[in-house]
C-alpha cells in the first residue's frame, strides 16, 4: 500500500469510529433503562385501554402529574426540605460522635477494650427498637427523630473508621517513624490519608442508613416531611402521592450520596482502582 | 563512625534474636551482611535504625547512642513503601517536611534527576514499575543526606536485570556523598559487587560468624576470576554458618578460617 493510500484509509475511518464510540457512550447506560421504560409504558397502556382502573397502582402519567402538582404548590419542596434538614442534623451528630469514638478506639487499644464491647452490644439492638424510649425521653418532635437518625448513622461510620485505623499498613507507619514524625505529624501525614477511602465509604453507608431511619421516624408521627406525605397518601387513599414521595426520596438520597462522593473524589484520586465506565 | 558493642536483642516472647554483636563501621564504608534466614540480619539492621532498639549493649553513631530513629540514619526496605496518596515528587521530599518550600523543591528535583526519574515527578506511585518505585525510595532516603544508609534486601523483589542495574546505580549515588552503607542481602553476588566487607551471620542467637574482605577495584566484574575467588570463600563461610552441628563456635570458626586460607 502506498503512503498516500494509507493516509486516505486512515482519514476515512475516524469519523465512523468516533460516531460508534459516541453511540456506545450513550447506549451502554441506556441499556439499564430499557426494562423500567417497557414496564412503565405497558402499565400506562393497560390503564389507558381501561383494562385496569389504576386506582391503587397509578400509571406513570398520573404519578408525574401528582409530582408536578405537589411541586407547583410548593408542598413537595417544603416537605423535602424538612426531611433533608432532619437527615442533615442526624447525620452531622452521628458522624461527629462516630468519628470521635472510632478514631479514639482505633488509635488507643485500651480505649477499644473499654468501649468497643458496650458499643457492639448496643449495635446488636435493632435501632428502631429505641423509638418508644426516645419518644418518652425526648418527646415526639424533632429531638427524638434526629436522635434516631444519628444512631443509624453512627454505627457504620464508627465501625468503618475504627477498622480502617486498625488496618493501616504497619509498613507505611514505619516510614513515618523513620522520618521521625511527631504524633500529630503521623496522624496528619500517614493515618488520615490512609484511612480516608474507607472513611468515605463508611460515610456513604451511614448516610444511606440516615435516609432509611428518617422514613421510620416520620412514619411514626410527623406533621411534615416526605415521610408525612407517605402517611398522608395512605390515609387519604392517594397512591400517586405515595409514589411521588418515594421518587423524591430516591432523587434526594442519590443526590446527597453523590455529593459526598464528589467532595471526596479529589482526595482519592491516588487510589489504584478500576475506573468505572 | 558507627559502633556496636555487645548488642543483644531479646523479643518479649523470650526468643534471643541477637547475641553479642560487636562491630565497627567507618564513615563511607560499605558493609554487606549475609546469612541464612532467621540469622538475625534484619533484626540487626532494625536495631541500628532505631526502629526496634537493642535490649542490651550499645549502638552509637559518632558517640551518640541510637535508641530511636535518627536523622543521620536512613533506611531502604525490601519494598519501596511509597505513600500511595503522594505524587512521586512529594514522596521524595517526605523527609524534608521542616525545610522551606523552595529548598525542598530544588532538592527533590535534583534527587529525581539523579535517579533518572525527573519525568515521573508528577506521577502517582501506582503508575511506576517495581524498579522505578525502588529508585524513588532510594531518592527519598538520600534526600535528607544521611550519614548512614541501611538497606534491607533492597533489590530482592526485582528481576535480575533491574537488580544489576540498580546495584550499579546505588554505587553511583553512593559516590556523591559517600555515606556509610550497611546492606542486608541473601544474594552473595550482590554482596561482593557492592561491599568492602561482607559479614556472615549465624543464627540462634544471631551473631557475626565470619568476615570476608572484598579487596577488588570498582567497578567490579562479576565474571572475573578474582570475583569468583572471593565468592568461593564467602560460600564456604556461608556453608559453615548454616551447619547445625554441636561443635562450638570457635571450632567452626577455626575450620572456616582454614578454609578461608585455602
Amino acid at each position: 500500500m502506498s503512503l498516500a493510500a494509507m493516509t486516505l484509509a486512515a482519514e476515512r475511518s475516524p469519523p465512523q469510529r468516533i460516531a460508534a464510540k459516541r453511540w456506545a457512550r450513550w447506549a451502554r447506560p441506556a441499556l439499564g433503562l430499557v426494562l423500567p421504560v417497557i414496564l412503565a409504558a405497558t402499565w400506562e397502556f393497560v390503564v389507558r385501554m381501561g383494562w385496569s382502573s389504576g386506582r391503587l397502582a397509578p400509571p406513570p402519567s398520573v404519578i408525574l402529574a401528582t409530582f408536578v402538582d405537589l411541586a407547583r404548590t410548593g408542598e413537595l419542596q417544603r416537605n423535602t426540605l424538612v426531611t433533608l434538614a432532619r437527615v442533615a442534623a442526624g447525620f452531622a451528630v452521628g458522624v461527629v460522635v462516630a468519628t470521635a469514638l472510632g478514631a479514639a478506639t482505633g488509635y488507643f487499644p485500651t480505649l477499644r477494650r473499654l468501649l468497643d464491647p458496650s458499643l457492639q452490644a448496643l449495635r446488636a439492638i435493632p435501632s428502631i427498637a429505641w423509638v418508644p424510649l426516645f419518644i418518652l425521653w425526648l418527646g415526639i418532635f424533632e429531638a427524638s427523630k434526629v436522635t434516631l437518625i444519628a444512631v443509624g448513622v453512627f454505627f457504620p461510620v464508627y465501625l468503618g473508621l475504627m477498622g480502617a485505623i486498625q488496618s493501616v499498613d504497619r509498613k507505611l507507619v514505619e516510614v513515618g517513624r523513620t522520618f521521625r514524625l511527631s504524633d500529630l505529624g503521623m496522624v496528619r501525614r500517614i493515618l488520615l490519608p490512609a484511612v480516608l477511602p474507607a472513611y468515605v465509604i463508611s460515610l456513604r453507608s451511614g448516610l444511606g442508613l440516615g435516609w432509611m431511619f428518617v422514613v421510620a421516624a416520620e412514619l411514626m408521627g410527623a406533621s411534615e416531611g416526605l415521610g408525612y406525605l407517605l402517611i398522608d397518601g395512605q390515609q387519604l387513599g392517594k397512591p400517586a402521592e405515595i409514589v411521588a414521595a418515594i421518587v423524591a426520596f430516591a432523587i434526594v438520597g442519590k443526590t446527597t450520596d453523590w455529593l459526598i462522593a464528589l467532595t471526596a473524589a479529589p482526595f482519592l484520586r491516588w487510589e489504584d482502582v478500576v475506573r468505572q465506565t | 563512625m558507627l559502633i556496636l558493642d555487645r548488642v543483644n536483642k531479646t523479643y518479649p516472647n523470650g526468643v534471643q534474636a541477637l547475641g553479642g554483636v560487636t562491630l565497627e563501621v567507618a564513615l563511607g564504608e560499605i558493609v554487606a551482611v549475609i546469612g541464612g534466614s532467621g540469622c538475625g540480619k534484619s533484626t540487626l539492621l532494625r536495631a541500628i535504625s532505631g526502629l526496634d532498639p537493642a535490649t542490651e549493649g550499645v549502638i552509637a553513631l559518632d558517640g551518640e547512642s541510637i535508641k530511636a530513629p535518627h536523622e543521620k540514619i536512613g533506611i531502604i526496605f525490601q519494598e519501596p513503601r511509597l505513600l500511595p496518596w503522594l505524587k512521586v515528587a512529594d514522596n521524595v521530599g517526605f523527609g524534608l517536611g521542616d525545610r522551606p518550600k523552595s529548598e525542598r523543591r530544588q532538592r527533590v528535583a535534583a534527587a529525581l534527576n539523579r535517579v533518572g526519574l525527573a519525568d515521573k515527578a508528577a506521577m502517582w506511585p501506582r503508575e511506576l514499575s517495581g524498579g522505578q518505585a525502588q529508585r524513588v525510595a532510594i531518592a527519598r532516603a538520600l534526600v535528607p543526606r544521611p550519614e548512614v544508609l541501611l538497606l534491607d534486601e533492597p533489590f530482592s523483589a526485582l528481576d535480575a536485570f533491574t537488580r544489576a542495574d540498580l546495584q550499579d546505580h546505588l554505587l553511583d549515588l553512593w559516590a556523591d556523598a559517600k555515606p556509610t552503607l550497611i546492606l542486608v542481602t541473601h544474594d552473595v553476588d550482590e554482596a561482593i559487587v557492592l561491599a568492602d566487607r561482607v559479614l556472615v551471620m549465624r543464627p540462634r542467637p544471631g551473631r557475626i560468624f565470619a568476615e570476608v574482605e572484598v579487596d577488588l577495584p570498582r567497578p567490579r566484574d562479576r565474571q572475573s576470576a578474582a570475583f569468583d575467588f572471593v565468592k568461593r570463600r564467602l560460600l564456604v563461610a556461608l556453608d559453615r554458618s548454616l551447619e547445625r552441628t554441636a561443635a562450638s563456635d570457635t571450632e567452626i570458626k577455626a575450620e572456616a578460617g582454614a578454609a578461608l586460607w585455602w
